[in-house]
């Protein structure tokens, strides 16, 4: 910097001053500088105070002209609007236009205050969002939600839809495939029928009646196998099922008990070969099991054993009066004289040679069905004897017994008190009794039925109660003339059929026993069948004649009630008719009385003689078999022993 | 010789000599009612029986030094039964095959008079004790399931208390002599309540 001159450099500002007029002469007359305050003045107006806003009022303002400029300017525009309203004023205040936009502002401010503090109040004025529209840009995460559940739910049901799929295949083919079932299944099915229980490894079953209070010693028990003979190859066959149940030897097939009632065998010595005939088994139920009807056919041979078994020890220990005879599988007593009751138990296996050698010689209508189930009906009450309560110990350590026959040692009972306290009847007696009440009424009934039959005036009409004991039936029998029901009331019977005899009970209050013979009650019903012929024939007595017709051969006699033929008859050719001498009404009614005699008496050319008591009419007769002239001398002997009666009656 | 001491001899009770073969054991309270259930199931078909006993235990000293036994018991809960005097013999010491204890047994219906003919005869009251429980069977088998009770006061049979928390089951049966069958049943039928209860032979002589 040495060795060159410091320049001086002088620095003017270029504050010309405007000009504010040029004389004539050239001089210049300037105006004053602006002041502070005037600067300051025209920078205020150069604010524009409506930039904040967004006006786009230009800044026009913005020249460095005056102040008065500004009004001037903004004057000059509206000058052609308001004339002569606005004149220029160069001496307005400077800060004129500041002061009306604060002022303005003021008021904006003013009136923002108002409207916030009436709405603050929230009384006259509120504010409310305005609805809008969602946005786009919020909407895509609630739809991706809503997108992603559904899928996740989609999976879950998909799932479930394959668990349920496979559960209904199974179910269907459990019962397509029926064959298929698996050994436990069958186990539990055998369960449900049958008490099981498992011994080592095997597994054992009971079926004796032994807890149903049986006290039979047979231990019952069979045993259950896995039935592993299955050919997976070949086709299953139809009945195939995984579970087999092996039975005792000795309860395998069928049986039965056989009771039937037949006249004596004259030969004793064909005992012991019961002649079997091969019962159809009992229809089992169709959608048992093949190892259900096994079962139950073994319990049934098993409680037939055990009634036979019961039946043949009654018979060889209770004395009778004609003994019992037990012979191999038949028991055979005398319920009656010339009658034999057997009863056998019939067991056939299931062995295809037996089937073929039975005959069927023996027809089944021989065997009583009724008598079968009373056994086993009295065999199931001995059993539930043996559980009653009556047999538990009270104190508990005393012995089982029955309660009463405790009581016997400390009350001291005598034998015949001991005796009646035990049930006195068997088995085998209680089956007897049964047999011959059975039989004596099937006799009774057959007797009246062919009395019935072959007596065709007067009728005779049974009828028989539908309720009935094992010991005791009962039958009302009637006896009446055909035209005269309402009036022979009288004959009514009340037989009792008992067990060895039978009771009749006359309306009249009358009881007569009768024995099991078939001849008395024969003979005593035909001897009411006279005595309602007496009673018939005491009504003629009350019939008027009317008139009397006499033909040559043929006669009839007409009454009130109807007329009676007296058909031309050889027999009775030889008697004179003496109508006209004898009083009318004694010779109708003998006439008729005889002839209805003479026709019932016919029927029983076998007679000897009988003797009646009728009381009123007493005939004596011995009728033969000579019906000739013989006849006719009977007839006489009637008539005139019938005039003689009924002179009598009449008088009386 | 002179009279051998009456403990020794056999007692006959007749005709028949019966033995008595005994199977015991125990379960707690809480587990009675499916014990219960399950005998109900395995027993005969019966309405089940409950009973309430009071059993006397008489006591004769003679010069030996085993006093002679006799049991007296009565039922509370049915009128009009008999006493039943019950002898009970040692027990068989037999082959260990036998499952079941055997021992000589009489019993003997009485009038109700028993406790002082007893007495006349020299007995001695030893103890006495009340039991309540229930009875089932099967077949000749007596199943008692029963709960002891200690009398407090002498005589008196209401003031009762129990003697454990825990019900006695014996399994019973007489039987005639010398049928050692019925020993394999009552095992049988004591498998079949195992793990409910154990059945087992208990000599009375160890617990003393």
């Amino acid at each position: 910097m040495s060795g060159v001159r410091a320049v001086r450099i002088s620095i003017e500002s270029a504050c010309e001053k405007q000009v504010h007029e040029v004389g004539l002469d050239g001089t210049e007359t300037y105006l004053p500088p602006l002041s502070m305050s005037q600067n300051l003045a025209r920078l205020a107006q150069r604010i524009d105070f409506s930039q904040g806003s967004g006006s786009e009022e230009e800044e026009a303002a913005g020249t460095e002209g005056d102040a008065q400029d500004w009004p001037g300017a903004g004057s000059s525009a509206d000058q052609d609007d308001e004339e002569g309203v606005v004149k220029f004023q160069p001496s307005l205040w400077p800060w004129d236009s500041v002061r009306n936009n604060l002022r303005s502002a003021l008021t904006e401010m003013c009136v923002l205050y108002d409207v916030l503090s009436i709405v603050r109040d929230k009384k006259f004025m509120t504010l409310d969002p305005v609805s809008q529209d969602a946005l786009p840009p919020k909407q895509n995460p609630q739809t991706l939600q809503l997108i992603s559940k559904k899928k996740s739910l989609a999976g879950a049901a998909q799932i479930l839809l394959k668990g349920a799929e496979r559960l209904t295949k199974s179910v269907t083919e459990n019962q397509e495939n029926k064959l298929q079932r698996d050994f436990n299944s069958e186990l539990l099915r055998l369960r449900q029928h049958w008490k099981l229980r498992k011994v080592g490894d095997k597994i054992l079953g009971d079926l004796s009646y032994r807890s149903a209070g049986s006290l039979f010693p047979h231990h019952g028990t069979f045993e259950v196998i896995k039935n592993t003979d299955l050919d997976l190859d070949k086709k299953i066959p139809e009945d195939y099922c995984p579970l087999d149940v092996q039975i005792p030897s000795d309860l395998e097939g069928s049986a039965y008990i056989k009771v039937s009632i037949q006249k004596q065998a004259p030969d004793i010595g064909d005992l012991g070969t019961v002649n079997l005939f091969k019962r159809p088994l009992p229809k089992s139920k169709p959608g048992s099991p093949h190892w259900q009807t096994k079962l139950e056919a073994a319990q049934n041979v098993l409680l037939c054993k055990e009634i036979f078994a019961q039946l043949s020890r009654e018979a060889v220990q209770i004395k009778s009066q004609i003994p019992h005879i037990v012979v191999k599988n038949q028991i055979i007593s005398q319920p009656f004289p010339n009658l034999q009751l057997s009863i056998s138990l019939c067991h056939s296996s299931n062995d295809k040679k037996s089937q073929k050698s039975t005959t069927e010689k023996q027809c089944p209508e021989d065997h009583l069905y009724v008598l079968e189930h009373n056994l086993h009906l009295l065999i199931r009450e001995f059993h539930k004897q043996t559980l009653s309560s009556i047999m538990m110990p009270h104190p508990a350590s005393a012995p089982f017994g029955h309660k009463r026959m405790r009581l016997s040692g400390p009350q001291a009972f005598d034998k015949n008190e001991i005796n009646s306290l035990q049930s006195s009847e068997g088995l085998l007696e209680k089956i007897i009794k049964q047999a011959k009440h059975i039989f004596l009424r099937s006799r009774a009934a057959a007797t009246i039925d062919s009395l019935a039959s072959r007596i065709e005036d007067p009728q005779i009409q049974a009828h028989w109660s539908n309720i009935n004991d094992v010991y005791e039936s009962s039958v009302k029998v009637l006896i009446t003339s055909q035209g005269y029901e309402q009036i022979c009331k009288s004959i009514q019977l009340q037989l009792n059929i008992g067990v060895e005899q039978i009771r009749v009970v006359h309306r009249d209050g009358r009881v007569i026993t009768l024995s099991y013979q078939e001849q008395e009650l024969q003979d005593f019903l035909l001897s009411q069948f006279v005595m309602d012929l007496k009673v018939a024939a005491r009504l003629w007595f009350s019939f008027l004649v009317t008139n009397v017709k006499t033909f040559q051969k043929v006669m009839f006699y007409k009454i009130t009630n109807g007329v009676i033929f007296v058909d031309h008859s050889k027999k009775f050719s030889g008697i004179k008719w003496k109508v006209e001498t004898l009083f009318i009404k004694w010779s109708c009614l003998c006439l008729h009385l005889a002839l209805v005699y003479y026709d019932f008496f016919q029927m029983f050319p076998k007679e000897v003689s009988r003797n009646f008591d009728l009381k009123c009419l007493q005939i004596n007769y011995k009728y033969k078999e000579e019906i000739t002239s013989k006849g006719v001398l009977f007839l006489k002997t009637i008539i005139r022993k019938c005039l003689f009666s009924t002179l009598k009656l009449f008088t009386l | 010789m002179e009279a051998p001491p009456v403990t020794m001899m056999p007692v006959t009770g007749g005709t028949i000599n019966m033995m008595e073969y005994l199977l015991q054991g125990s379960v707690l309270d809480h587990s009675l009612e499916s014990l219960i259930h399950r005998l109900r199931g395995l027993c005969d078909n019966m309405e089940p029986e409950t009973f309430l006993d009071h059993e006397m235990v008489f006591l004769l000293k003679g010069q030996q030094a085993s006093p002679f036994v006799l049991r007296a018991r009565r039922s509370m809960d049915r009128a009009g039964a008999p006493w039943h005097l019950r002898y009970l013999g040692q027990p068989e010491m037999g082959d260990k095959n036998r499952h079941a204890l055997v021992r000589n047994c009489v019993d003997i219906a009485t009038s109700e008079n028993l406790t002082d003919f007893l007495m006349e005869m020299g007995f001695r009251m030893d103890h006495e004790f009340v039991a309540k429980g229930h009875l089932f069977r099967k077949g000749i088998m007596k199943i008692m399931v029963y709960k002891v009770f200690r009398i407090l006061v002498p005589g008196n049979t209401d003031s009762t208390e129990a003697l454990s928390l825990s019900y006695l089951v014996e399994l019973s049966v007489v039987a005639p002599a010398g049928q050692d069958v019925v020993s394999d049943d009552m095992k049988n039928f004591a498998e079949q309540l195992k793990p409910l209860v154990h059945l087992e032979k208990i000599d009375p002589k160890r617990l003393m």
